[in-house]
Formats: structure tokens, sequence, C-alpha cells
């Protein structure tokens, strides 16, 4: 199809005044995030599998001669008929849908050498588009190595655009790409590709009703015509732009037309692209080497299998846990004594007073008392970031799979829950990469369930008081620690089971999911990402967490006691003292007192809070400020001089925080991806309600059984 | 420093805090994110430096 002049002229020079802004688009996995970084000098997170990026991220490279370009990193899609909301916002962006995007100028589209044909089909669509591509083929190597060639100058050729040769991983060919991406002006594809003959007359109708009456541009028209005719579904082709009424008829007419004569005209027109593109693959892949099992194949064999996969799975975590408890120890108990000594040097440099009180029990004693967990959190995200960087991540989604598939679950499910062990929030925002809409309701109603970093200071201060002091085993922290965490999973299993069968009914959906092949970690990038998540974790200490401690301080240290009165009885009188005593009614068939109560209620804001919070309340009442807050709690008594904190009443405060919804920023999140006040409500009563009733069960049966 | 200057202090850093908390609350209800606590990725990042 002809191009007017006008606008081929504008779309193979982007103006010279202004910024050329390219699209990075590609098929999920294939090293988007990674060239992009690359390019711009950013830091966006990467992974080896599928849906790291589930929205659009902007940032500007430069060119060989230093003018800038933008840069827009999108989700990885397969096709541009998108199915899933995260492929939703590629399409959106390259058709032009989006108010807060401008269309790109150009389109960077990379795809993985060693699934070239697979690849070249979102390639295809794209180069419908009728704008100027440049063509990144990564992961050379690893077509190299898996005894593939790819013929470079021969796909240029077939495509007639330019075609980069890539490794993004070590930068190779980024020198090439960015002259390429110099290039005033760029050449429009030549795109030889027949639609079928008995689907060519409705693409033709449906473009020119889409240009007369849905105002696209002839080649976005034409693009979207074939988008319309490959779904069935085409109120999801359509997405936020419905379609005007006559375009709408059109449709209709023609897929009637069809359907009464028994075509397929999505297959027809899926299978005439395939053909296109087996015929350009057959002319541009070699293999020249073995086609043997990969040294993936054989590792998947153990890694993915029935039995020995949850062996690995579990030693995997095994592992994690025990290098959290042994390598972390060291720098905690120097944390530790650095807070104890700065402590003691205010205590001495200041005179007796409020200021005084607060630092050493607010500041210190409330803020120290978490950032103490910083060298566990460090270890936690560097293991993660380890078997991310592998491959072994996706590898864990296949396993367990078998069993999400039970409770109506797919695979796809299990990286946002995965996620949500680091925190809820990315969690939650992973959920975008699945298609159905329930089953993405359903991962977002019980990812929170998960245990997150935030929950980790509180099971670990509850497993100090739990099991102190070195009588008890390492692996015995250790197990408790697993189970923890394995109770979460299985509470979110459980209740999204219930859920499938109940409020959000359907069929468990067939998981399609691909498995990257293994690659040795990037130890530069998990350790950055390791220190990102490290320095948000200080960051969160010294605002959020600083400014509660603050308010704490002060709710526990007002209203002022008449002088002569103890600590206890201050606390007890004081504002917190008081919220903390009218929860205590709820909370004391639990086991927990009005001080437990301070901490469920401050928590609320974010989970680690409850740590610095026992800080305040317990320091506060200590003779000795400095004292570590673990013997605090262990010297607290109820009235009746019964020790605060036994073995059952710390188990049961874990289970509590393991179902409890403590996190007002994810029931900001979840409300804004469901677009409703219902969900996120509807998910604080059911977490929390269970949290209650298991906390009940425990501690009942514990005190009935003696514990 | 006397105990009335503490005491002044101390208050008018509770003050600080809880107007910083409240202003933050506000800003998450025009934006409701975790404000990049959890690491999560801004939708817009600032551009890198130019290189040489």
């Amino acid at each position: 199809m002809a191009l007017p002049s006008h606008i081929s002229s504008t779309l193979a020079h982007p103006s010279s005044t202004r910024t050329p802004v390219y699209a990075l688009v590609g098929n999920p996995n294939c090293g988007k995030t990674t060239l992009f970084n690359a390019l711009t000098g950013l830091k966006q997170k990467v992974g080896n599998y599928p849906g790291v990026t589930v929205e659009k991220k902007i940032g500007t490279a430069y060119s060989q001669h230093g003018q800038p370009i933008t840069v827009i990193d999108l989700p990885g899609a397969y096709s541009l008929a998108a199915r899933s909301p995260d492929e939703a916002v590629t399409r959106d962006v390259l058709l032009g849908r989006r108010a807060d995007t401008a269309q790109p100028d150009r389109i960077l589209c990379i795809i993985d050498a060693t699934n070239l044909e697979r690849n070249l089909y979102l390639v295809h669509q794209i180069l419908d588009l009728g704008r100027p591509v440049i063509l990144v083929v990564n992961m050379m190597d690893l077509a190299a190595a898996a005894g593939l060639t790819v013929r470079i100058s021969r796909l240029e050729q077939a495509l007639g655009i330019p075609v980069i040769a890539c490794e993004a991983v070590n930068g190779k060919g980024l020198i090439e790409l960015k002259v390429a991406m110099s290039r005033p002006d760029l050449p429009l594809a030549r795109h030889a590709w027949d639609v079928p003959a008995a689907i060519a007359p409705a693409v033709t109708e449906l473009q020119a009703s889409l240009v007369s009456h849905d105002c696209k541009a002839p080649f976005i028209a034409r693009a979207e015509a074939l988008l319309l005719l490959t779904d069935h579904d085409s109120v999801r082709v359509a997405g936020s732009t419905p379609l005007h009424a006559r375009t709408a008829e059109i449709l209709h007419t023609w897929q009637k037309r069809w359907e009464d004569e028994g075509t397929d005209w999505a297959g027809a027109l899926v299978n005439s692209r395939y053909d296109a593109i087996g015929r350009i693959a057959a002319e541009v892949i070699l293999q020249t080497g073995e086609t043997g099992p990969t040294p993936s194949d054989k590792i998947d064999a153990v890694v993915t299998h029935s039995v020995w996969g949850w062996a690995v799975l579990g030693a995997v975590m095994t592992l994690l846990f025990i290098s959290i408890f042994t390598l972390a120890e060291p720098p905690m108990n120097w944390i530790d004594d650095q807070t104890a000594i700065l402590a003691t040097w205010v205590k001495h440099a200041m005179p007796d007073g409020d200021l005084r009180d607060l630092v050493t029990t607010g500041v210190i004693g409330g803020v120290g008392g978490v950032i103490k967990f910083l060298p566990q959190i460090l270890i936690l995200f560097f293991s993660i970031g380890l078997l991310e960087s592998t491959g072994y991540m996706a590898r864990a989604a296949f396993i367990m799979d078998r069993l999400m598939n039970r409770v109506g679950l797919n695979g796809k499910s299990f990286i946002p829950l995965l996620s949500s062990h680091a925190c809820a929030i990315p969690g939650i925002m992973a959920t975008r990469t699945i298609e159905d809409p329930k089953d993405r309701l359903v991962t977002i109603l019980v990812a929170p369930l998960m245990s997150c970093s935030a929950r980790l200071p509180v099971y670990l201060l509850m497993i100090a008081a739990l099991v102190p002091g070195d009588r008890v085993p390492l692996l015995t922290k250790v197990s408790i620690m697993i189970f923890m965490y394995a109770l979460g999973t299985l509470g979110a299993f459980g209740f999204a089971w219930l859920f499938k069968r109940t409020l959000l009914k359907g069929a468990p959906p067939l998981m399609i999911m691909e498995l990257p092949p293994y690659r040795l970690p990037r130890v530069k990038d998990v350790a950055l990402n390791m220190l990102e998540r490290g320095a948000l974790f200080l960051r969160r200490a010294g605002t959020l967490i600083l400014g509660i401690s603050i308010i704490l301080w002060f709710l526990s240290a007002y209203p002022r006691a008449p002088d002569g009165t103890t600590d206890q009885q201050q606390l007890a009188q004081s504002f917190a003292g008081r919220a903390g005593h009218l929860l205590e009614p709820a909370i004391k068939p639990l086991g927990f007192d009005w001080q437990i109560g301070i901490g469920l209620i401050s928590s609320f804001a974010a989970r680690e809070v409850f740590v610095s919070t026992m800080g305040v309340v317990f320091n506060a009442e200590a003779t000795d400020d400095t004292a570590p807050l673990r013997q605090a709690m262990l010297a607290a008594k109820w009235p009746d001089g019964r020790p605060l904190f036994t073995p059952l009443v710390c188990f049961t405060l874990m289970i509590f925080y393991v179902f409890a919804m403590q996190c007002m920023s994810t029931i900001a999140i979840v409300k804004r991806e469901t677009n409703s006040w219902k969900w996120p409500l509807f998910q604080t009563a059911y977490m929390t309600g269970t949290a209650w009733i298991l906390s009940f069960v425990v501690y009942q049966a514990g005190t009935a059984l003696g514990f | 420093m006397t105990t009335e200057f503490q005491t002044l202090s101390a208050l008018a850093l509770v003050a600080l805090a809880a107007t910083w908390l409240v202003r933050r609350a506000f800003a998450k209800k025009q934006n409701p994110d975790c404000g990049s606590d959890c690491g999560c990725a801004p939708k817009k990042v600032s551009s890198a430096p130019r290189r040489p």
C-alpha cells in the first residue's frame, strides 16, 4: 500500500526540532529492559523470567553525536492482539491510544535469536503500523551456543529495515544500534505479506471506515482492521477506544458472512502470517550445530521433575533461610551494639528531659530496632535476585503450576505471588500479565497473604523472643520461619480455591509459560538491586518509621502523669495506653494485652512499625533504655505477674501477622488496580477476620494443651 | 539545656512529624501507590546523565 508522501515524510524523519521517540517492544523475556538500561544508563529491574515489566518506562539515550533520544520501554507482548492488561499497554502506546503518551516516531523491535520464528510474529504485526522500525536480534551468543546461525543481512533484505545483531547483556552491538538510531531517515519496511484473498476486502472496508468514522491514520487503521479480524473479541481489541457504530456494523456483517460460510477468518489470518514468517525464517536461520538436549534441558530434567523438583525447591528455600539467620547475625549484633552505644552517649551528653527521652526512646529505640534487620533484608533480596537472574524462578512457577491448578489458578499467578514475598505492591502490579479478569482479581485478593519483607522483622523479633539464646538449634528457628512462609502460601492457595468456587467462579485456566534458558547470574545487577532495596528499607526507616516513632513517643509520654508514678503507670494512662486499653477486650482472647494492642494499631501504617512500636513501648518502661528489645519484652508481665511474651503468645502473634491486612499502601494499590473500594475493603475484612479467628484458635487450643 | 526548652523542642519535633505524616497521607490519596518505598519503579524515570 502506498503511503501518502506527507505522511511518509513525517514518519521517516522525526521533526528535527524535538527529541525522537523510540518505543522498545518485543516478546516477554527477550531482553528489552536490559537493552533499555544499556541505552539509557538507568537501572530498571530485570529478571530471567517473563513479565518483569508491566508498565511503560521512559528514559533518555544519547546518540553517537550526543543528541538526546527518548526511549519508551514497553511491557513484553507476544502479539498486538492483547490479552492481558500489560500487553494492552504496549498495543495502546503503539497505536497512539494513550492520552498520556505521544505515539512513538520510531519502533525499536527486539527479538530473541534463539526463538526467531516465534518472535517475528510480533515484528510482522508491528511492520503493519507503517512506522520506521529497527530490528535488534538479541542473544546472539545463546543462539550460537545452541548451534544456530542467524543471517542478519538476509533478514535485513527480507524485511527492508535495519537489523542489528546484539548481546545486550554484554553491551555488544550497542554502538551499531546507536548509529542506526541516529539516522535522520530510516527506510520503511518492505512488507511482503499478502492478506488472504477471502479476507482482504474486509480489511479494506474496515480500514476505510476506521479512517473516515474513527479518525485513524491510514496505516494505523489497516493495522487495527487486521487486529480486529485476528481476534474474535472485538471489544477487547478496541480496548478503551470503542468502535464507531458503522465500523462495528461492517465488522459484524463480515463475521456473520464468514460464519455462515464456515470460514475461520482469524485462523486464516494467523496462518497466513506464520506462512510468511516461515519463509523468512527458512532463509535466515541456519542450524549449524547439534540439536540434542541443551544444558538447560538437562538441568530441567531434575529441577522440573515431579518429585525431585519439589526436593530442589525445598532445599533452595531452606538454604535461603539458613543464610538469613547465620550470615546476618554478626552485622545484626554490630548494629545492636552501635545503637546501644549511641543511646548511652546521648543519655550522658544531654540532661534529663523530654528531648533526651524522645531521642533515646523514640528515635534510637524505634528506628534502631528496625534498622537492625537490614542485613537480613539484604540477604533475602540478594538470594531472590540470584534465583531470578539464573532463570530458576520460572522453573519454580512451573512446579507450582501443578499445585496451583488444583486451587483454580495457574502458573502465571505464581510470579505475582512470588513477587509479593518482597512486597505485595509490585506483586499486585505484576498481576497485569494475567489475561482472565477473574483470575487476576483472585490473585490480587490473595497476594498480600504471601509473607512480605515487612513481616520479616516481626517474625525475627518473635522468633528471638520465642526461642531465645543458643539453647535452640538453628534448624528450629529456620523451621519456624519456613512454617510462617508456608502458612501464608497455603493460606493464599486456600482462599484462591474458595474464591474460585464462590465469588469468582471460573474454569481453571491453561498455563502457557516460557521457560527461559539458564544463565549465569549477573552478580553486579543482583548486588545493585539488593543495594537499591536496602536503600529503600533505610529510607523507609528514616522517614515513615521515624515519623511514626516520634508520634508514638508523644502518644506514650503524654498526657503526663503526676510526679512519682512509675513508667508502667505513665504508659497506661497515656494516649497510646488508652487506645491499647480500648482494643484490649478484642485481643485479650488471643493472648495479647493493651501494649501489644498499641503495636497492632500502629503497624497498620506498615507492618515493621510493630517492631519500632515495641521499641518505644517497652524501652519506655525498661529501667535501662539501652537494654536489647528482646530482653525488655521478655521482662514484660501481665498485672498478675504472668509473663506477657510466652512462646505461645509469640507464635500466635506471628500467625496474626501472617494473615492480617496491616498495610495501608497495599489497600491503596488494590483500590487503584480494581478501580473500586469494594475489593480492598473486602480484602481487609477477610484477611483481618481470618487472622483473628486463627489466632484465637491457636491461642485457646495452646492454652488448653498447657503451653 | 533547661527542661522547658527540651519539652518545647520535643513537642516541635512531634508537630513536625505529624505535619509530614498528614501531608504524606494526602499525597497518597492523589497518587495511591507505595511512594517507591517498596522498590516499585516509578512510571516515568528521569533521564540518565549524558555520556561522553
